[in-house]
């Protein structure tokens, strides 16, 4: 069976910096996949590859098995992928049902669906009492489940998410990791770059491991936890003799 | 043969008229490349040094090249005086707000000079602006030739002023990372300031080097600016040498064009090597394309 | 819109329908020029309010209308009702033109600005060298009363022309705010990267929006040229024109319906009133207009960037030319 993401030797250079060295990985769908590293590995350009806002110096990306590497991101957004961003981009002068329902019209040219999509998906990330708030007006971490309703909105097979536990506390984080089950069992395959680990647990049935640009572990969260090159990584080759 | 001697003069007036160009393109994409701001204003300040100088010239008979001793010092303040004011507010702001103060600025520059000056074309007349100097087949206006060689000082300053002085580094570092820069301790916003007031000093300089050069009014500034946007463009925006190398080019394209084609086409010259440089290398010619 | 507002919008709509027949000639003229202005500015509120997309050249777009219906009314005939269409076509196929060059590879927006300025001071060199359209001297549209071909003797016809334009424009901009077209250009306005991650193809978009901006711009061009009956380089590819678009637009607040309409009305006033400013003999009011508008227009920016529309809407928008959320 195809896989539904496959990235496959994807190098990137930037200047002197080599942020990604020939990584490769698959997601099928219905999986939870989760994305780590030390900062620095890569993992965001990982994802701006994937979603076509960065173009790779070799290597590919097929989506279902079309070839998407080199196509703008809003191509991909058609054919079923979403993103949210790291630093949250918000479209500030808009109320969050209008931000939302940007994401509600790639599938529909009605004004009416759209907004009824819209509506629904606010009220799934618990929005949907702001809905004529401007978007400027959020909290960093309301900023957060805009980003995760509007990616929701397209209507996506696979949504990738950068790092949206970010500064949550204990109950928003046991929210985060509903949703995201939430998600996952509606059909669409998760990629998620995380830092904070009691969410990746909770989540992923795979994990990924990134530093300096390249894959070094690939696993169960149990299994890339013990990893001696994961701790290495992490924590310095001092850690590993302890 | 006369064929060559043609090719030599179209190229060494190109080149002169190319270095004066440089001088005013320089403190544009100066400008730009630290404060990431497009200064719509920059050819009305040069035309501001213009009759600057041409004050200085008619009240007290000053030779624009004296008086640009005077004039440097004092735009720099003015620029210290219009940042505090106008420039400053906005830099951290969006560019649609840059595009409006910066233009708004333009209007305001061309009318004030416009209801002091009035509208009729200017010049100043030195001892040695109707005089050459003969190389060979060659001929080089003087006054062109004095400007050419205040350019080159100037870029050269400039170069020295980046590179080996402190405040020079500082610029240079909040240019290329301003969050950084503030995390080391520079005043970015002192940065700013200065960055600007720098490139207002260049203006006037530019001004009263061109003013023996070029006739001048109030309304020149307009396509000052376009020629200095298309250089930096086609010289790569916030690259100093590669503004230099595009503004020769530029100069000598113009002057091969002045052969062939008529005056009042030259701004269509430039604004369609611009067209196909945003076409085809929008970086900049002049850059070396990081892969 | 507040229950208020429709019944008072009928009221300020038949009353200027009735205009014409209330007041005197010379006022009527200052009128339609109010309405033009008014047009204009609704006109580049589209690419630059919704789309965001600066166009500081729009008069390229004026004079491609403006001379397009011209020549082919006085050297071929063709009725200026016509000609304005091809004019339209024209000046969209241009704008497509600018736009494709400045929104390539995610430069910056300022390039479109500054592509738009330099065509216009690049035509605005060419024409003159073209006797075939007029030259340097321009072309004089004879003055004639034949409706077929937009001409009138009495003003009143011009007025409602230019009433209908204005109140059509809204109507569109209304309807375009609403739909998916405008609500994409929004989102491209706001942060162009976010909205191509939500499946909006900007670089069509924006295309879109410079071509209707500048069609609808160009038959505001051919109500021009028929209104003064005479078009020459000098008059009609000149910044005045934007400056008036800008203002009209940013002293009422970009990216709404009521901004230009609101906005250019101001600015007519305050024109009128430096108009009859008490100034010396030897200062001329032209530059001092000049200087007077472009102040305004700077302190706007700095101060109310919403424009006067913002003082009074619930929600508040800032104009997106002000929050970083721009997208060149």
């Amino acid at each position: 069976m195809t896989p539904l993401l496959k990235i496959d030797g994807v190098s990137k250079r930037f200047g002197g910096l080599q942020a990604l060295s020939d990584v490769s990985m698959a997601v099928e769908t219905g999986e939870i996949v989760g994305v780590i590293g030390p900062n620095g590995a890569g993992k965001t350009t990982l994802f701006n590859v994937a979603s076509g806002f960065i173009v790779p110096d070799s290597g590919s990306v097929m989506l279902d098995g079309v070839r998407v590497d080199g196509r703008k991101p809003h191509h991909l957004c058609r054919l079923g992928l979403a993103r949210t961003f790291q630093v949250t981009k918000p479209f500030h002068n808009l109320t969050i049902l209008e931000a939302v329902r940007i994401g509600a019209l790639n599938h529909t040219d009605s004004m009416s669906k759209a907004t009824k999509l819209a509506q629904e998906v606010l009220a799934r990330v618990r929005l949907d009492d702001r809905a004529d708030q401007l978007s400027r007006q959020l909290t960093v971490i309301q900023r957060k489940r805009l980003e995760i309703a509007r990616a929701l909105a397209t209507s996506p097979r696979i949504i990738l998410l950068d790092e949206v536990a970010a500064g949550l506390r204990g109950f928003e984080i046991r929210e985060l990791i509903e949703l995201i089950r939430e998600i996952a069992a509606a059909g669409i395959a998760v990629v998620m770059i995380e830092h904070v680990l009691e969410a990746l647990m909770a989540t992923a049935t795979r994990v990924i491991v990134l530093n300096f640009g390249c894959k070094i572990a690939e696993g169960s969260p149990a299994a890339i936890v013990k990893d001696d090159k994961v701790v290495e990584a992490y924590l310095g080759t001092e850690a590993l003799h302890a | 043969m006369t064929d060559i001697s043609v090719v030599l003069q179209v190229l060494v007036s190109g080149c002169l008229m190319g270095l004066i160009y440089a001088l005013i393109a320089v403190g544009f994409t100066f400008i730009f490349g630290v404060l990431d701001v497009v200064n719509f204003a920059h050819g009305q300040m040069v035309m501001g040094g213009m009759f600057a100088a041409f004050a200085l010239y008619v009240a007290f008979g000053l030779d624009p090249f004296v008086s640009l001793i005077a004039i440097a010092p004092l735009f720099f303040v003015l620029g210290l005086v219009v940042f505090r004011l106008l420039i400053g507010r906005i830099v951290e702001s969006t560019h649609a707000s840059h595009t409006v103060v910066t233009l708004g600025l333009f209007i305001v520059l061309e009318n004030v000079v416009n209801l002091i000056y009035g509208g009729d074309l200017r010049g100043i007349n030195t001892s040695y602006t109707s005089r050459s100097l003969h190389l060979g087949t060659v001929s080089m206006p003087i006054g062109q030739l004095a400007a050419a060689v205040v350019a080159i000082a100037v870029v050269f300053g400039l170069t020295l002023f980046l590179n080996y002085s402190s405040v020079g580094m500082a610029v240079r570092a909040a240019a290329s990372n301003r969050l950084g820069a503030q995390l080391v301790g520079v005043n970015v916003r002192r940065v700013y300031a200065i960055t600007f007031a720098i490139g207002a000093a260049l203006t006037g300089i530019a001004g009263a080097v061109l003013a023996p050069v070029l006739a001048f009014d109030p309304f020149i500034g307009g396509s000052l600016m376009l020629r200095s946007f298309a250089i930096a463009i086609i010289g790569g925006l916030g690259n100093l040498p590669g503004a230099i190398a595009a503004a020769l080019f530029i100069g000598i394209i113009e002057s091969l064009a002045s052969l062939m084609l008529k005056g009042s086409l030259s701004n269509a010259v430039t604004f369609g090597i611009l067209m196909l440089v945003l076409l085809f290398r929008p970086n900049g010619l002049f850059v070396r394309t990081s892969r | 819109m507040t229950r208020l507002a429709w019944p008072l919008l009928a009221a300020l709509v038949v009353a200027a329908l009735m205009l014409p027949f209330g007041i005197h000639e010379q006022l009527l003229t200052a009128a339609i020029t109010a309405l033009q202005l008014i047009y204009l500015a609704q006109c580049w509120n589209i690419v630059a309010g919704y789309a965001g997309q600066f166009s500081l050249g729009h008069s390229v777009f004026l004079g491609i209308g403006a001379y397009t219906s011209t020549v082919l009314f006085l050297t071929f005939g063709v009725s200026p009702w016509l000609g304005a269409i091809a004019g339209a076509a024209l000046a969209a196929v241009a704008g497509v033109a600018l736009g494709a060059l400045a929104f390539r590879y995610r430069v910056r927006g300022v390039f479109f600005a500054v592509l738009t300025l330099g065509s216009m001071e690049v035509v605005r060199g060419i024409v003159p060298n073209l006797d075939a359209i007029g030259g340097a001297n321009g072309l004089f549209i004879p003055m004639a009363d034949a409706p077929y071909n937009m001409l009138f003797n009495d003003r009143r016809p011009y007025y409602w022309i230019a009433l209908a334009m204005v109140v059509l424009m809204a109507v569109l901009t209304a309807v375009m705010e609403r739909s998916k077209f405008g609500q994409y250009l929004l989102a491209i306005r706001e942060d162009e990267d976010a909205a191509e991650a939500s499946g909006v193809n900007a670089f069509r978009s924006k295309l879109m929006a410079v071509a209707l901006s500048a069609a609808l711009t160009a038959f505001g061009g051919t109500f021009y040229a028929q209104f003064m009956l005479y078009i020459a380089p000098d008059t009609t590819f000149v910044f005045e024109h934007q400056l008036n678009m800008m203002l009209g637009t940013m002293v009422g607040g970009t990216g709404t319906v009521a901004g230009p309409i609101v906005g250019s009305a101001v600015f007519s006033v305050i024109a009128e009133a430096l108009r009859h400013l008490p100034l010396g003999e030897n200062i001329r009011i032209e530059p001092v207009s000049q200087i007077v508008y472009a102040s305004i227009l700077m302190i706007m920016m700095l101060v109310l960037p919403g424009g006067l529309v913002s003082l009074v809407r619930r929600n508040r928008r800032l104009s997106a030319m002000a929050v970083q959320g721009d997208t060149g």
